[in-house]
């Protein structure tokens, strides 16, 4: 098989597994464990298919581009390292799936478990065999999001869900930190590959960026591999099923940390920064766990703080300068993995068989299940590190490194020793208690069930495990030796240092060391009898130092009450201060772009100032600030005065000769005058209390403030305009349109042109807006329900229908304001005459469809003032969708047609057209756009018109009701 | 480019144009027959987009000239990869967003269909305009729809975040046009290229002034962009939005980033003379100050769809800050993260009511105290029931998985495209910075960073309140239609990953046309004069 295939396919195929185990009904538990154990025996297969090549100090290697350009490629690469690891992980998952296929209840829903088992197979191979750091990263987050789901897979139980948590929680954190490392190594390196990155150790340790990333990739590792001060997580995501616990804790997701800190070992060790970091947080951790795991009183909570233990026992020979430390940290890492996996499986058979875990309440199983005590015991043996057992080997290689390691500090050097030898104290105190605890002593009584011996299924995988462990431990050099080798070159290359494994090194100091510590740990658990059989939980003089709470009350506070508190400090959900900060900001980028390198004088010679005009402006000026001084209690007054601005305008428009804004002006601002109006009415009313925001101090002050704003934002507005206005570039888009309005586009009122045609295109955006606006009004008018104070007939109309005495039912139509009825009536015809008039000269005269549309717009508007939206409605049958509808296609159709000519959108067409008895007529097809444009306005405004009208309607109908029963209460 | 295929430029405005038109006069009762209409533009829309694509793949930029009038003084639509890629995003997102409404949203009011279609409009128009005051017209039609699209539905809280939005917006539009007439004022013209031309050459007593107009226009696009501190009308606007209205909002922030990328970049890019580099510094600190302000909503938010917008405002500071870094490849990978956070953000839009559907009001709430009040606890103890696990309906599963998905992208977690945008910034940002890294640099590195751990902190906290501790006690009725745009877009980061590589080349040369705009300026300066007249 080719090297790449093969590498795929160790990658791929648990994904591909988990696919399909993910696929399965609920209860398919033999299907669905059936594809994981064939998945992992065949990932089992390929890695031993890779050993001729592995063993021979080769490396396989594939590569597939990805995102060449930025240096990420999938590149799959397994040398003596990554194949032991990988064929711990596939061998270890295995008999994992067996034990679990016994282990998980018939009723659970097993498939999602094994889908995620193998998905987290998957990533975790991914990380062993990545070539590439990124990718490395990839699948390191892949593992972390895998074993999330796997610590949460009994979610209905609070603990799991935290446990997950804090698990992905930390470990997430650490993958972020070790991508940001990754980063800085693929910048000293210039290249993420592996290969790349394995050959730059000097330039790596000699670059300034070395302490950063250290730190961030340590960082990663620590919190993957459970260290001191990240090893919280790892005793509570002992939640999980025990399946998921043998094989996390023990072959895979915490060996993550150390195999990483391993894999980059020849690049980023030998520094005194690494040993401090590495060292100490391994020594910590060492300890640390090892007196934590003595006073558990679940049999999962110990193995889970002895593992942080090895785990600190591992980091710790990491950190050491010498490559002897490395290979007894990749041996040791063998050695955990065998003997953990075990006593993990061990203690789910009594948890599974007993119904409980709590080590005081089990006693005598050795009665029940002599078979399994049996193998229990020889794991915990070589955890504790007794001879002739695999743990002891390795256990030796750590005490030999401890006495000649290298350390920065010579005390650190001289505790060392010392420090290995009371862990490894611990330790035997441990296994002893997990050992006497659970099997020896009176039979218990009041277990939950009967134990007896487990399916011997379940016990194979145990039984396969502890055999190793004997094995290992008699013959290390016929057995593991060659593996270890090639694991060990994998990492060293061939700077492989001499090292001997052998049970029998001779009478030294190592060895007495072990007694030692195999004594101490006697006698301590001797000593310790009557602490640990008291109710107290948790080992002494650090029992309050919970380091789960800290990480739960520091989360909550910076996850959430500092956030909000921040969040609210920093932001505001208050309309005011927004516009506030908006208007101000807009004030300070135009201020601060000035002040940068300030402008000159226009080069547009100054008029002399028009008296009248002036006077004019004068007039405008003040209904300006009467608007805003009267907008927030006595809208009809602003506006009122708003118009009068319009009107203003106007004048203005008309005085600097510029007839078609003038006109669209005028007509706009009666419009929205009156649509403004007829809103009004449904607003609920203000009223001015003195003092109800706060003192009368605070309230001016928070005046001046905004006074200070609005004045500087219409100095700067009036400044930027009067600079604007004062100079005139050397080439004007204007120029242009002057001079070809009619010879190109066959019109004289040059602003109808380039309205309709020269920038025809915005027009046609523009009328969109409208329609737009118009069904948004709509549509929201339509579902309107005006506030409470709004609904009664307003105070003027019920005195006006009082003294005609009318009814409110019988609306007054006919005689009811006689005279104005009939003019608008005999007005109307007239109007849509004018509109029509307007249309047709747009192109050459001041018009337009925009004005003429907006003239139709009034006297339809008239009607509805005078007659009343019934009696208009029901003389004048109104489709202003249809209207809008039409306008918008005849104004697009007009673009569309050019197409038909091979020309772009909106090319025009003009020509003199001969009609019989009026003779030559210009026709243009920009006048079809403002045709189109002229349905539109007068649909938009009707739609307006009608949903406010409607409105009041509907209000009406409301509120003889309401008058009625106040009526009644009266 | 010839016949018809000259006008597939306009065309993907003049579709959804007339498609809302045809709405219109079809009535807004025939719901079949507006539903048809509105299915085929979007649909028609996504093939135009894929089409455009390809054709802005070339060398040289497209330019459209309406109404066959010269650059000089018509206007003009230019097709380059960036407006390509933005109209595809706009496509893809439209139509999932169309599809989701036909589930039930868009009879929750009427005018729907219409205004969805102008919205497309407006972002089509905006996307391909080479005209600085159509822009305004196009934001003009995209903000006038999105004003119907937000109150879309009404409701109290709808109606107030609505009306917010249409005041802040319309300020906002008003500081554009101020901007856009004291550019013209200046200028002279209103076209991009040219105006890039003239920018180079305006006299230094008129130069200031210039630039102040394009200050204040740059404060009207930031707005858009929800940069902090213009930003705060982004989340409660979307949170209130009726899903598929907040799924096409959603890209409307990414619409004033495409506006700073194109305007800015082509009138203060590196060969801006003078005026190169104007305000970049702002970029950079306003889109970090955007980060931490998004990551602190997001932590400090107990509900979803605020969660969502917290999201929309990191995705826009992220974009802010790395477009302000102001280096060719950094800009790449920025659009590798604007396409991959669109899709995202908009798939999470769509996802949060199905999710919510089912569930207790003020389920959220509860969680979130119990967890800040309820921290010292004592742990429950496991009784025999715990060992076995709960089956997961079907539908929640998929939903779950969706989630993830979500949490993942918005995280910028492995295995979706969100870790390889946020890689393919950092990296080329590592790149370019050489041997000394610059306190920006490190800065945009820890603001990437944490915001992305800020997200996983908040979404699996939510995840696992919506999920593991208090589930729909049923699961929720969701039609085929209303999951399928979710697993849509997701999917289309699922693609997005598998071809990073080609996906950032093109990216990568549509930045280096941003960059060094030579050929859009030709291009464009250069169009084909005024062909024979009729």
């Amino acid at each position: 098989m080719p090297d790449s295939l093969l590498l795929l396919a160790l990658v791929c195929l648990p994904f591909l597994g988990a696919l399909a185990a993910g696929l399965l009904p609920t209860r398919a538990r033999d299907a669905a464990s059936g594809i994981a154990g064939t998945v992992a025996l065949a990932c089992l297969g390929l890695v031993w298919a890779a050993y001729p090549t592995v063993s021979s100090g080769g490396v396989l290697r594939a590569e597939f581009a990805w995102m060449p350009t930025l240096g990420l490629n999938l590149t799959l690469r397994l040398d003596g390292f990554a194949w032991l690891f990988a064929g711990l992980i596939s061998g270890i998952g295995a008999l994992v799936v067996l034990y679990a296929r016994y282990y998980m209840s018939s009723d659970d829903p097993v498939p999602r478990f094994f889908a995620f088992l193998l998905a987290f197979m998957g990533a975790m191979t991914g990380v062993v065999v990545s070539g590439n750091l990124v990718q490395l990263v990839f699948f390191w987050e892949l593992t972390s999001l895998f074993s999330f789901l796997l610590i949460g897979y009994w979610h209905h139980t609070a603990a799991a869900r935290d446990g997950a948590r804090m698990a992905l929680t930390v470990t997430g954190a650490g993958g972020l930190a070790l991508f940001g490392g990754v980063l800085l190594i693929g910048h000293i390196v210039g290249s993420y590959d592996l290969d790349a990155v394995l050959s730059a150790g000097d330039r790596i340790r000699e670059h300034p960026l070395y302490l950063p990333a250290l730190i961030l990739i340590v960082l990663g590792a620590l919190t993957k591999s459970a260290q001191f001060p990240f090893h919280f997580w790892l005793p509570h995501a002992m939640a999980a099923p025990t399946p998921v616990s043998a094989y996390l804790h023990s072959a895979t997701l915490v060996k993550a940390g150390v195999f990483l800190l391993a894999r980059l070992w020849p690049v980023m060790a030998g520094t005194d920064a690494w040993a401090w970091t590495v060292g100490l947080a391994g020594l910590t951790t060492l300890l640390l766990g090892a007196y934590i795991a003595i006073f558990q009183n679940d049999l999962k909570g110990l193995l889970a703080y002895s593992t942080i233990s090895h785990l600190g026992l591992i980091t710790l020979l990491l950190g050491l300068k010498s490559e002897l430390a490395l290979v007894a940290a990749i041996f040791h890492i063998i050695n955990h993995a065998a003997f953990k996996c075990s006593l993990f499986m061990a203690a789910g058979i009594i948890d599974h068989e007993t119904g409980t875990r709590d080590i005081r309440r089990l006693s005598g199983l050795n009665q029940s299940m002599p078979f399994t005590a049996r193998l229990a015991m020889v794991a915990a043996a070589a955890m504790a590190g007794v001879p002739l057992l695999n743990g002891f080997l390795s256990k030796e290689m750590f005490f030999a490194e401890a006495l000649t390691a290298e350390a920065p500090l010579s005390p650190l050097l001289n505790i060392l020793p010392l420090a290995a030898m009371l862990a490894s104290a611990f330790s035997v105190a441990y296994s002893l208690r997990f050992i006497h605890g659970a099997f020896f002593g009176p039979v218990a009584t009041d277990l939950p069930r009967t134990p007896h011996e487990p399916a011997s299924w379940m016990r194979l995988p145990v039984e396969i495990l502890v055999l190793t462990c004997i094995v290992v431990g008699l013959l290390p050099a016929a057995t593991v030796g060659p593996y270890l080798a090639i694991a060990v070159h994998g990492v060293l290359g061939d700077d492989v240092p001499y090292y001997s494994l052998a049970v029998w090194h001779g009478f030294n100091l190592p060895l007495v060391m072990s007694l030692i510590a195999l004594a101490g740990g006697v006698m301590l658990y001797a000593l310790l009898q009557q602490r640990l059989r008291g109710d107290v939980e948790g080992p002494p003089l650090i029992r309050r130092l919970d380091a789960q709470r800290i990480f739960e009350q520091v989360m909550v506070f910076l996850s959430w009450r500092l956030a909000r508190r921040l969040e609210t400090l920093l932001g505001t959900r208050r309309l005011q201060p927004q516009l506030r900060l908006i208007v101000g900001i807009g004030l300070l980028a135009g201020a601060g772009a000035v002040w940068l390198r300030g402008f000159g004088p226009g080069n547009l010679p100054s008029t002399p100032v028009d008296p009248v005009l002036a006077l004019v402006w004068m007039v405008g000026a003040a209904f300006a600030l009467g608007t805003a001084w009267q907008a927030k209690f006595h809208r009809l007054a602003a506006v009122m005065l708003l118009g009068g601005v319009g009107l203003v305008v106007c004048i203005t428009f008309v005085w600097f000769s510029a007839p078609d804004l003038a006109l669209t002006q005028l007509t706009v601002e009666v419009v929205t005058t009156v649509l403004l109006v007829l809103g009004l009415r449904w607003l609920p009313k203000r009223f001015q209390v003195a003092g109800d925001r706060g003192p009368e101090v605070l309230t001016r002050t928070r005046r001046a403030r905004d006074l200070a704003i609005a004045v500087g934002a219409g100095c700067g507005l009036a400044a930027l305009s009067y600079a604007v206005m004062t100079r005139v570039p050397p080439e004007l888009l204007a120029s242009h349109f002057l001079e070809r309005a009619y010879t190109e586009g066959g019109g004289t009122n040059v602003v109808n042109v380039i309205l309709v045609d020269f920038r025809g295109f915005d027009t046609l955006g523009e009328i969109f807006v409208v329609a737009a606006v118009a069904l948004t009004t709509y549509a929201l008018l339509r579902r309107f329900r005006p506030a409470a104070d709004s609904v009664e007939i307003p105070e003027q109309q019920r005195d006006q229908d009082g003294a005609t005495q009318h009814d409110d039912a019988v609306r007054p139509t006919a005689d009811w304001l006689l005279v104005p009825f009939t003019l608008t009536r005999l007005l109307f015809p007239v109007m849509l005459v004018v509109a029509v008039f307007l249309m047709l000269r747009g192109h050459d005269l001041p018009g337009g469809g925009f004005s003429a549309g907006m003239v139709v717009a009034i006297a339809i508007l008239l009607q509805y003032i005078i007659g009343g939206a019934a009696w208009t409605e029901a003389h004048l049958r109104l489709r202003p969708q249809i209207w809008l509808g039409a306008g918008l296609l005849i104004a697009s159709g007009t673009g569309i047609v050019a197409w038909f000519f091979g020309r772009p959108f909106l090319t025009t067409y003009f020509a003199y057209a001969e009609l019989p008895l009026i003779g030559k007529v210009p026709t243009a097809s920009a006048l079809i756009f403002d045709i189109g444009v002229f349905a539109l306005v007068v649909g938009a405004t009707l739609l307006m018109l009608v949903a406010l009208a409607h409105q009041s309607v509907r209000g009406h109908r409301a509120a003889p009701r309401r008058v009625g029963s106040r009526a009644g209460e009266a | 480019m010839t016949g018809w295929m000259e006008h597939l430029v306009v065309a993907p405005i003049v579709v959804p144009m007339v498609a809302g038109a045809a709405i219109i006069l079809a009535g807004d009762r025939r719901r079949r027959l507006t539903a048809a209409i509105g299915l085929m533009s979007t649909v028609l829309l996504v093939v135009l987009a894929a089409i455009l694509l390809g054709l802005a793949d070339s060398p040289t930029v497209h330019v459209y000239r309406l109404g066959n009038w010269p650059t000089l003084f018509g206007i003009v639509l230019v097709l380059d990869r960036l407006s390509a890629v933005m109209l595809a995003l706009a496509a893809l997102l439209g139509l999932a967003a169309f599809l989701f409404s036909l589930g039930r949203w868009q009879r929750a009011g009427v005018y729907f269909q219409p205004l969805f279609q102008f919205q497309l409009m407006g972002l089509n128009g905006a996307f391909l305009t080479g005209d600085l005051f159509n822009l305004f017209v196009f934001f003009e039609v995209m903000l006038a729809a999105s004003y119907g699209m937000a109150l879309h539905g009404s409701g109290v809280a709808r109606v107030r975040a609505g009306l917010h939005y249409i005041v802040v917006n319309l300020v906002a539009s008003l500081l554009f046009l101020v901007g856009v007439s004291v550019v013209y004022g200046v200028a002279g013209t209103l076209n991009m290229a040219e105006l890039a031309h003239r920018m180079r050459e305006v006299a230094a007593e008129d130069r200031g002034l210039l630039e102040t107009g394009l200050a204040v226009l740059g404060i009207a696009f930031l707005v858009k962009a929800a940069m902090w501190p213009l930003g705060f009308w982004l989340p409660p606007t979307y949170a209130a939005a009726t899903t598929p209205a907040a799924a096409i909002l959603s890209i409307l922030s990414k619409v004033g980033i495409y506006a700073v990328l194109r305007v800015w970049l082509l009138l203060f890019g590196g060969t801006a003379g003078p005026s190169a580099g104007f305000g970049e510094a702002w970029l950079l600190v306003g889109g970090l100050l955007t980060i931490a302000f998004g990551s602190i909503a997001m932590l400090a938010t107990q509900n979803l769809p605020r969660l969502a917008g917290a999201s929309v405002m990191i995705s826009s500071g992220t974009l802010l800050a790395a477009i302000g870094a102001g280096q060719v490849t950094v800009t790449g990978g920025a659009l590798l993260y604007l396409v991959s956070s669109v899709l995202s953000i908009g798939a999470f839009f769509l996802l949060i009511e199905l999710v919510e559907r089912g569930r207790e009001v003020g389920a959220d709430v509860l969680a979130v105290s119990r967890e800040a009040f309820g921290a010292g606890e004592d742990e429950e103890e496991m009784d025999e029931q715990d060992t076995v696990g709960v089956a997961i309906p079907g539908t929640i599963a998929v939903l779950g998985f969706a989630f993830m998905a979500c949490a993942v992208l918005l995280a910028g977690l492995p295995p979706l495209s969100g870790f390889l945008a946020k890689f393919a910034i950092l990296s080329t940002l590592l790149a370019s910075s050489g041997p000394s890294v610059s306190p920006t640099t490190w800065a945009l590195m820890a603001a990437l960073i944490l915001s992305g751990f800020a997200t996983v902190v908040a979404m699996l906290r939510s995840g696992i309140d919506v999920f593991w501790t208090s589930p729909a006690a049923r699961a929720p009725r969701i039609g085929l239609i209303e999951i399928v745009p979710v697993a849509m877009l997701l999917l289309l980061c699922a693609v997005l990953t598998v071809g990073a590589g080609p996906a950032s080349a093109y990216l990568q040369s549509a930045a280096e046309g941003l960059h060094l705009p030579a050929s859009y300026l030709q291009g464009v300066i250069a169009a084909p004069g005024e062909s024979a007249g009729p």
